[in-house]
């Protein structure tokens, strides 16, 4: 074996959303790696978005509304992107949680698509009430 | 006759991979093992792949088919769809040369977690076998079932982006001796287990039993394990040492 011709087929985190052939499981640990990171990078703007506060009513008030124009702006349907979001890493969380406690470990992908029908009926219900209350408003 | 397109990524002479497509008979019952034969025996002799028993019991002819991890001796070619079939070596190894792949990291991690029987009375002579039940012998029949292919390690995400993770052959492997009443070892497979490149690196994902040739299911061993390491953890806090 000539050494300096081994080449490393690792992929790193780039395999992650590799789907091709894939199955469900894949497409599940794929997408709650990047619903995670959809919610720690809203975590940090939320954060940073708050922290305005410390500066006064004004500073605040002068972001918000600079990124928020009526009931259907920009904002409002990234909002609906990160409730999406945050409906399934919910879903797909506790479908994991439970296989840890070792429940359901040969019906994984039934639970996965019941888990993530509730999660979605879920989002539908939220995002009903949440729209009645932005008419209310 | 028909024929088929047998996309093969080869290895250059610096080691960069590049594509090479041959032509090859297309028949309802020849594997791809016997594509790749025929085009080294007819074609091009420089192709290079390893293969031994053609019947699935080896291992050796782990390879990635159409962009999953597959046997090529037991994968036929009208079981693929097209006339077009893409062969590459196995990811997340090294590659020694085309389709051969370096399975020594592997090994390596095998032979970590002591697959054998460990008994703590070692130099005792038994005038007979150890029997069993055969509810024993179901506990961990399955998992004695895997040839050492290496699919699940090229298969599994977790494998592909971090070298030191133990994988699910060898995590399984561990599982089969936990699960084997004759062995007295899990104290050491179960540290090895609970170590930070053990069972809590895997993230269930599933790939590994998806391609696993021979029904081994390692994803479920895995998940088994944790929670014999859960229980040993536990049981660890009241032990006298």
């Amino acid at each position: 074996m000539v050494e300096e011709n081994v080449k490393n087929l690792r992929e790193g985190p780039m395999g992650w959303v590799k789907f091709y052939r894939k199955g469900i499981g894949y497409f599940a640990f794929a997408m709650h790696r990047f619903s995670g990171l959809v919610i720690v990078f809203y975590l940090y703007l939320h954060l940073f978005v708050l922290s305005h506060l410390l500066v006064g009513k004004a500073s605040y008030n002068s972001l918000v509304t600079s990124v928020t124009y009526g009931p259907f702006d920009s904002f409002l349907v990234l909002d609906v992107l990160l409730a999406l979001v945050i409906f399934y890493h919910g879903a797909n969380g506790t479908r994991l949680a439970l296989n840890e406690l070792g429940i359901g470990l040969h019906k994984n992908k039934v639970m996965f698509y019941v888990f993530e029908v509730i999660a979605m009926i879920l989002l539908g219900i939220f995002l009903y009430y949440a729209y009645m209350f932005l008419g209310a408003s | 006759m028909e024929e088929l397109v047998v996309e093969v990524t080869r290895t250059d002479e610096k080691g960069n991979p590049k594509l090479q497509s041959f032509n090859v008979p297309k028949d309802k019952v020849s594997t791809v093992l016997e594509a790749l034969l025929y085009i080294k025996e007819n074609i091009d002799p420089s192709l290079s792949f390893r293969y031994s028993c053609r019947m699935e019991i080896c291992g050796s002819c782990g390879m990635e088919i159409d962009g999953k991890p597959h046997m090529a001796c037991s994968t036929t070619t009208e079981s693929l769809k097209g006339d077009k079939i893409k062969v590459a070596p196995l990811k997340h190894y090294n590659v020694i040369r085309d389709l051969a792949v370096d399975i020594d990291g592997f090994f390596d991690k095998y032979k970590a977690v002591k697959p054998y029987i460990i008994r703590d009375d070692e130099n005792v002579k038994y005038e007979s076998e150890l029997l069993q039940t055969p509810a024993q012998f179901d506990e961990f029949i399955d998992y004695s079932l895997c040839i050492k292919c290496g699919l699940c390690m090229a298969a599994c995400p977790i494998e592909g982006s971090d070298s030191d993770y133990l994988g699910p052959a060898p995590l399984a492997a561990i599982w089969r001796y936990v699960a084997d009443n004759r062995d007295q070892g899990a104290k050491y497979r179960l540290e090895i287990a609970s170590g930070p490149e053990g069972t809590s690196r895997c993230h269930f994902v599933g790939e590994c039993t998806e391609v696993c040739p021979k029904g081994v299911d390692p994803s479920y061993a895995i998940q088994k394990l944790r929670g014999s390491m859960v229980k040993y953890e536990f049981q660890s806090l009241f032990r006298r040492h």
